[in-house]
């Protein structure tokens, strides 16, 4: 081979790098440190489960997808400044999950940057941001929310509950003070006529401020409720749950965050009969158990909190993926969106399916409870998570909100 | 009725908790004048050595083992760390602690993962003590006032009444006096942080059965020592009695208060106006518990800038 062959071919390298299509990038802009941190870790660990598959499946037109970690420290402010470089440095896609306040800044942000930058839009795949809001007033094109709402984890819990003789009725609504607990507060109130039962009292408290719950259950035990339904998650969960079985109440909890790591092991017998509203439980079929099982030779633990509904959403991405061509010298994300919106998977708990009018996440519920029969143990206990009633998407549908004006590109 | 002496006797032992978890802190500032940032990170250390003895030793051994070692922790904290900042000034003692709390925090998640623990109160101490309007009231939350009672009686005697308390007393004021007359001062204060750190390791192994036993504890309580502090007067054991007895009650009593300022302003006719208003106006008083204490430091440093209970500054 003489200098010109050589030249030449390099020519021919480079011409046929111009080409190929830059590989996908994808930033996942999540808490990775401080406080909030542990919930953080897990959307992570989920997103790189489904991710290894996608690449080792040969990721997207031929190259795999490359992944970049951006740690917003659990704040707004912080995730803002993350976007911004992540869509600098090349990512098309932008991933986050914990917290609905950082959910409902980078939902924004990616709004804002696309209204400035037609022809460069990126796409934010919200995994966890449960706040009514993000598919209300905050909706647009190219957020997609790949988690539940507190309508659809309280239309759940009431009938399940319900049918088990758990709720009684009269039922306390116990929340945390902000977006999140202002919904599930008004979701409770308004199922109270499907699930037969009063209100006798709705308190907001403090988020995460409170180490001494006993004034509360004070006040529980006052109202004479027979079940307490609370969107609480983290400590303010385990310390209501751990204050009102050490007075000696035996009302039952409807929870939707009681599967968290650590929750049943701190609480131990405290949490016995207690009600969870979640998107997976991996005893409820084979297809479960199977899936569970990958997840955990994997991992090292079967998916629970966040991560079934956040692998549920990467592979809904993967059928999208497939389905959209390299246009130009990358992805054409107006494009993938459009496939994201008919984007159908058959997970191990039913179809999956995501409505194209506000973005919202189409997909099965389960209701359990805690019980030392069920088969699959959680933290190191005797107990674990007994499938007490399945709901299918169209179960746990909420409507459309009225809210929601999506501007649709042409 | 019920509400009353529910939420007294809830408040107070709250109260009593936080005394127990502010004690060391208060001691290490009144006699070193050290403000130890990383106070409450000691507090978490003890709950997670009491949680990990507790399964080798027993649960009792545990809670008397743990608040030792993490004393030890506190004498080589002193001896290898502040000591050697101590000739910079407060800014550099406060900017070690911080520094220690991050890094103590991080090393729990290490060793103990990110998820709160299995430490839980022993089937033998899970009782009720009595009957309250029909309800248990638990024996352990009983027991931990007693414990941060006899805490206090015991440093205060220690402190007015023995030998050790007047070499403590006078290692702090005249330091220099003290050393002349044959003390020694740096191992006074090194025992001073190391009793300091104990206590909050005893707190917290006692506390971290019952709240729970997790990585973000120090955190969530770390500010409110401080405002326990801050209220009390700095360095004022009485005064952090009191402080923190103040902020059990007034949270306790808040929480069932439903109160808004709209009602208020019902009574001069103003009720349908203030609810139209909304906001801050239509708030609920319960639902603002957890800050009142801080609403409440604000206004003591305003009235009264050495706390309740300080001395002159």
């Amino acid at each position: 081979m003489n200098k010109k062959q050589i030249s030449l071919s390099v020519c021919a390298l480079f011409a046929a790098g111009a080409v190929q299509a830059a590989p996908l990038k994808v930033a996942l802009v999540e808490t990775l440190s401080g406080p909030q941190a542990s919930t953080g870790l897990l959307y992570r660990t989920a997103i790189k489960y489904e991710l290894d598959r996608i690449n080792a499946a040969g990721g997207w037109n031929g190259a795999p997808i490359a992944v970049a970690e951006y740690d917003n420290q659990g704040g707004t402010a912080g995730a803002s400044d993350k976007v911004k470089a992540a869509i600098a440095e090349g990512a098309q896609i932008i991933i986050q999950g914990s917290s609905s306040a950082v959910a409902g800044q980078i939902t924004e942000d990616v709004r804002k940057h696309n209204l400035r930058n037609p022809g460069k839009e990126v796409l934010y795949l919200n995994m966890g941001g449960e706040a009514l809001e993000l598919t209300g007033e905050k909706c647009h094109f190219y957020h997609f929310r790949f988690t539940t709402n507190a309508i659809m984890r309280i239309k759940t819990l009431v009938p399940a509950m319900k049918e088990a003789k758990a709720l009684g009725t009269k039922v306390y609504a116990m929340n945390q003070n902000y977006s999140w607990g202002m919904d599930v507060d008004k979701a409770i109130k308004d199922n109270a006529a499907a699930g037969g039962y009063a209100v006798v009292e709705s308190t907001l408290h403090d988020v995460n401020k409170i180490q001494d719950f006993a004034p509360y259950v004070a006040k529980i035990k006052a109202s004479g409720a027979d079940s307490v339904l609370t969107g609480n998650w983290s400590n303010d969960l385990l310390l209501l749950m751990k204050a009102t079985r050490a007075a000696g109440l035996t009302a039952d909890f409807g929870t939707v965050f009681l599967d968290q790591p650590g929750n049943i092991g701190n609480a131990g017998e405290t949490a016995l009969g207690h009600y969870v509203s979640h998107t997976y439980n991996v005893e409820a079929n084979k297809e479960s158990e199977k899936f569970g099982n990958d997840y955990k030779a994997k991992t090292g633990h079967y998916p629970a909190y966040v991560e079934p509904q956040t692998i549920f959403g990467m592979q809904m991405l993967a059928v999208a993926l497939k389905g959209t061509k390299p246009a130009g010298d990358g992805i054409n994300v107006t494009e993938l969106a459009k496939n994201l919106e008919k984007a159908k998977i058959t997970g191990p708990m039913g179809d999956v399916t995501m409505r194209a009018a506000d973005h919202q996440v189409q997909l099965p519920m389960v209701v359990s409870k805690v019980d030392k029969g069920a088969k699959f143990k959680v933290d190191g206990t005797d107990m674990g998570f007994k499938v007490v009633k399945t709901f299918s998407a169209a179960d746990a549908a909420n409507p459309v909100q009225a809210s929601c004006n999506m501007q649709r590109p042409s | 009725m019920e509400f009353f002496t529910v939420s007294l006797i809830n408040g107070t032992i709250y109260g009593l908790l936080l005394f127990m978890v502010s004690a060391g802190l208060t001691l290490i500032f009144g006699m070193m004048g050290v403000l130890n940032f990383a106070h409450t990170s000691f507090y978490m250390i003890g709950a997670y050595l009491a949680y990990s003895l507790q399964k080798v030793v027993g649960f009792w051994p545990a809670i008397i083992i743990a608040p030792i070692i993490v004393g030890f922790l506190g004498v080589v904290v002193e001896r290898f760390f502040l000591r050697r900042v101590h000739k910079y000034g407060h800014a550099h003692e406060l900017l070690v602690t911080f520094g220690l709390s991050f890094i103590i925090a991080e090393l729990i998640k290490l060793f103990f993962g990110n998820y709160p623990v299995n430490y839980q109160v022993p089937a033998s101490l899970n009782f009720a003590a009595f009957q309250l309007f029909g309800t248990n009231y638990p024996f352990y939350r009983v027991m931990m006032g007693g414990i941060s009672l006899l805490m206090f009686g015991l440093i205060f005697l220690l402190l007015s009444r023995t030998r050790v308390g007047i070499v403590v007393r006078s290692a702090i004021y005249r330091p220099k006096m003290a050393e002349a007359l044959g003390h020694n001062v740096p191992l006074v204060f090194m025992g001073v942080f190391g009793v300091g750190a104990g206590l909050a390791g005893l707190a917290g192994a006692v506390a971290g059965a019952f709240y729970t036993t997790n990585p973000n504890m120090a955190l969530e309580l770390g500010v409110l020592v401080f405002v326990v502090v801050v209220i009390g007067g700095l360095g004022s054991l009485e005064g952090a009695m009191v402080a923190s007895i103040l902020i059990g009650l007034i949270s306790s009593f808040a929480v069932g208060v439903d109160l808004t300022a709209a009602d208020l302003l019902a009574y001069v006719g103003a009720g349908n106006w203030a609810q139209q208003v909304g906001g801050l106006l239509t708030l609920k008083v319960s639902s603002l518990a957890a800050t009142i204490p801080f609403a409440l430091m604000l206004l003591v440093l305003l009235v009264r800038p050495s706390g309740l209970m300080g001395e002159k500054e």
